[in-house]
């Protein structure tokens, strides 16, 4: 097992002036199960292509247990990968796809043949080892494209996007393998995602990666509490942000003065929370807010609410929503703990 | 209208024509080749046409060197397109010429394609003078003979030609099918670019590849004016033999033609069928 | 940058090895005298090419004769061959790999095969020796060729879409010329034009089936080979492959594309 750390890791497509990744720091634990977050074109792909070997960067370095594998070839790196679409061989059976990597180091047959059938026993594909890929579900593809990265025991497992091909009914289970998988053989495991929900769910450690640079890296829930930008609040789904100022312990703003948590930067800035955490109802930090409208979602219901000339968004359950009115005024507190002061956008 | 009528409806046209054209001439071809005839008194069908190609040794020794045409243009075709596939696949400077140029050959006509080689090749021909020139031979026939030989070189040569741009373009329209993905996969599941090569890359091209093979053999086979223009007088491609009895003022010959022509066509079904085999799996894997 | 090098040079060989044949042919076709063992001719003249464009060698009226052929044959194997190819590339049944089959074979099957048999039955209706014969022949391996293409183009082509033009109240006339005749042209026009070269092409069954008096252009190229006159040979063999250089560059845009409709196409490619 082995630590990967990147450092100052840059990439260029051919012709662009702007980086598809800008000097990338990022340390990957070793044993970790780490989710590489961003939307489309946020480099998270081009980071991992570069893990693998795939494409060469233009400049910093990738280290793996304190070994530098920058200008290894792929397939001497010790970094398995497995692929958003499974891109099982469909010239060889289900069996053949996941001995490959072995049969590629030139182990005798038998020894391949009994490794591959503990293999497929482990993710729930025993007794398909003579189909052929072309019979295969989508999600026991998927299973087989895992099983043919993990026989190998890699330092490094890369898994792009591995749920967003599954039926989201096979999602829970094909996330729960992964880390029933992680946990049983401590591989350090790089999720790509572009799923913030799943990124949680799934990993124990996030990084975020917006506009090809590192937006934020820590464990999930730092993201929802303590985020480190408004991109970042907002990729999280944060939706509440006030300008303002934090002084001794109180943000001063057009809502008034609000009672701050404790160790908030003092200085101008944008205060934010959650939708979800707003209360109604009395309570530490009370407003009186304007009712706009009313949306039930399903599980949740969303209040748009007017205080003091600023937007608010709630997040409450159904049953809170029903006595709400649209057009009347409402008591809403916004509870201390839930405060976060991000830095004035530039 | 049922779907089922509506599709009749649309392929009659195709099968009537094609079925009528194509079937009445091989039903016929085949007709004649048991020496039913009519119009000559020929009433009773028998075995004679091919009893009589099978002992002439004229027969075996053109079908031996057809065979021989054909396996190995395709062999040294298809060995060269798949590495000018692989060379047309990356990019580098001059890539749409060459490109460029592999598609013009597919559509220069054989014939044109022959009288090409013949210019060059023979032993008066481009390389003849060449040799001359550099002192490596004083005349014509010190030049070994590449057209109009024993050994057919002058023909594989033309099919090695005209034949690698057709193999090449089938591989390179496979290939960007593929994409790159699976050899990634390979090669970061530990495969040199070797392995990835023979174990992932060669056996995902090998439909294309083998059903693009089984038709220039079969062209190779039965190609009448290629071996016509650069063949040796004896002995013949089996086409050309097959024409020379068929147009014989002995009309006795004829039959013989007629199952010559049998023997072709029967050559070309063999491959017909290995042709859809290999489609047909091909796309079964992809499933 | 060794394996770089390594591209250039081979991608350079076969480039050289596309074009040697034609060498000849250009030098021979402006050639003066040209005995061997000289390298270069003796001089350089347009007198091939003079007497090929000339009204005396044949040519010009073999030039229209092989272009009138083709151009019949490809819309004729554009009629039939596209309802065809919407049945296999629209609908799966049963049956459909045996007709696939079936009209890929004469494709496959080399043309001497059935030229003799044919012969023998065109020369019953009257055909044999008649331009509409020699047509009629060529449909064979042209016919394949455009359904099997025509098959590939529909395969990508959705029906949803005519059905979506009758319910905005068109006619099925009209369906067919404003939606799907503009969405199956670039693929027609791919197989129309490698369908007249596949009839421009045929020696074979031009021979057997107009018996020599259908004088297309690759017997009058014939005819002067083997009289061994290499200058007007050459010009006539020159001549010869305009019409595919002019496929060519009108398809370019698909063919560097490599459209799949080509590659779908050139898995069956007649010759």
């Amino acid at each position: 097992m082995a630590a990967l750390t990147l450092s100052g890791l840059t990439k260029r497509y051919g012709g662009t002036s702007q980086a598809a990744l800008h000097r990338l720091d990022l340390s990957i634990a070793s044993g970790s199960l780490t989710a590489l977050l961003g939307p489309s074109g946020s480099g998270k792909t081009t980071t991992m292509k570069l893990i693998a070997g795939l494409i060469a960067p233009d400049a910093g370095d990738i280290r793996l247990g304190g070994r530098s594998i920058r200008d290894l070839a792929p397939e001497r790196r010790g970094v398995a990968m497995v692929f958003q679409n499974p891109l099982l061989f469909p010239h060889l059976t289900v069996a053949g796809n996941v001995g490959f990597g072995l049969r590629m180091r030139g182990l005798p047959a038998d020894r391949i043949a009994s490794s591959v059938a503990l293999m497929l026993s482990r993710v729930r594909l025993t007794g398909l080892g003579d189909r052929r890929p072309g019979q295969l579900s989508g999600g026991q593809q998927q299973r087989t494209a895992l099983a043919r990265a993990l026989i190998l025991r890699p330092d490094v497992l890369l898994l792009d996007e591995p749920l967003s091909n599954l039926d989201p009914s096979l999602r829970d289970e094909m996330r729960q393998l992964i880390r029933e998988l992680h946990s049983e053989t401590g591989i350090t495991t790089l999720v790509v995602t572009h799923d913030q929900t799943e990124a949680v769910a799934l990993a124990d450690h996030v990084a975020l990666l917006l506009d090809g640079r590192l937006a934020q890296a820590g464990p999930p829930e730092t993201f929802y509490q303590r985020p480190a930008t408004q991109a970042v609040a907002r990729f999280f789904g944060g939706v509440n942000f006030i300008p303002g100022t934090a002084r001794a312990g109180v943000f001063d703003s057009a809502l008034g003065p609000l009672r701050l948590p404790a160790g908030i930067a003092e200085g101008a800035g944008l205060l934010t929370i959650r939708p979800e955490a707003l209360r109604f109802g009395p309570g530490p930090n009370p407003l009186i807010a304007r009712v706009e409208g009313v949306t039930f979602l399903g599980t949740q219901s969303r209040i748009d609410l007017l205080a003091g000339g600023v937007r608010l968004q709630a997040l409450t359950d159904p049953d809170a929503a029903s006595d709400l009115v649209r057009g009347s005024d409402v008591a809403v507190t916004l509870p201390p703990q839930a405060l976060w002061v991000l830095p004035s956008a530039p | 209208m049922t779907d089922r009528r509506h599709i009749l409806l649309l392929l009659a046209p195709a099968l009537i024509v094609l079925g009528g054209l194509f079937l009445t001439g091989l039903g016929l071809t085949l007709l004649r080749s048991f020496r039913y005839f009519p119009a000559l008194g020929l009433t009773q069908p028998d075995l004679a046409a091919y009893a009589a190609i099978l002992t002439t040794p004229g027969f075996l020794k053109s079908l031996a060197l057809s065979l021989w045409i054909a396996a190995t243009s395709t062999l040294i075709a298809a060995a060269l397109a798949l590495g000018a596939a692989l060379v047309l696949r990356q990019t580098f400077p001059g890539r749409a010429f060459v490109s460029f140029l592999v598609q013009l050959n597919l559509t220069i006509p054989h014939i044109v394609g022959a009288i090409g080689i013949l210019y060059l090749f023979s032993q008066s021909g481009s390389f003849a003078r060449l040799a001359y020139a550099a002192g490596l031979i004083s005349g014509p026939q010190d030049f070994p003979a590449l057209t109009q030989d024993p050994f057919a070189i002058g023909i594989i040569l033309l099919y090695v030609w005209k034949e690698l741009p057709f193999i090449t373009l089938i591989l390179l329209a496979n290939l960007q099918t593929l994409g790159e993905d699976h050899e990634a996969v390979a090669r970061s599941l530990g495969a040199s670019r070797w392995q990835t090569f023979r174990h992932v890359l060669l056996p995902m091209l090998m439909p294309g590849l083998a059903s693009a093979s089984g038709l220039v053999f079969a062209f190779a086979f039965g190609a009448y004016e290629v071996p016509l223009v650069l063949g040796a007088y004896s002995p013949k491609a089996l086409p050309v033999l097959a024409w020379q009895a068929w147009t014989d003022t002995d009309l006795a010959t004829r039959p013989e033609a007629m199952a010559m022509a049998v023997v072709i066509a029967l050559i070309g079904l063999l491959l017909l069928a290995l042709v859809a085999r290999t489609l047909n799996r091909g796309e079964r894997d992809a499933r | 940058m060794h394996a770089d090098r390594l591209r250039l040079l081979a991608a350079f060989a076969l480039a050289l090895w596309m074009i040697l044949p034609t060498i000849p042919l250009v030098v021979w076709s402006v050639a003066r005298g040209w005995r061997y063992p000289d390298l270069l001719p003796q001089g350089w003249s347009l007198k091939a090419w003079s007497f090929a464009l000339s009204g005396k060698s044949g040519v010009l009226e073999s030039l229209a004769l092989t272009t009138g052929i083709a151009s019949a044959v490809t819309v004729l194997a554009a009629l039939i061959g596209v309802p065809a190819g919407r049945a296999l590339g629209l609908y799966r049944f049963r049956g459909k790999g045996l007709v696939t089959l079936f009209l890929l074979a004469p494709a496959v099957l080399p043309g001497i095969a059935i030229a003799f048999g044919l012969h023998g039955v065109f020369l019953r209706l009257g055909l044999a020796g008649t331009v509409t014969g020699v047509m009629l022949a060529h449909l064979i391996p042209v016919l394949p060729y455009m359904t099997l293409v025509m098959a590939a183009v529909f395969s990508r082509f959705d029906p949803d879409i005519e059905a979506q033009a009758r319910l905005l109240g068109a006619t099925p006339w009209q369906t067919f010329r404003c939606v799907t005749l503009p969405a199956i042209l670039p693929g027609l026009m791919t197989a129309a034009l490698f369908a007249f070269l596949v009839s421009w092409s045929q020696y074979v069954l031009t021979l057997a089936i107009g018996g020599g008096r259908v004088q297309t252009l690759p017997l009058v190229l014939f005819s002067f080979a083997g009289a061994g006159r290499n200058d007007i040979t050459a010009a006539i063999a020159l001549l010869y492959i305009l019409p595919g250089l002019a496929v060519l560059i009108l398809t370019a845009r698909q063919v560097t594309g490599r459209g799949a409709a080509l590659s779908g196409g050139l898995r069956q490619w007649p010759r």
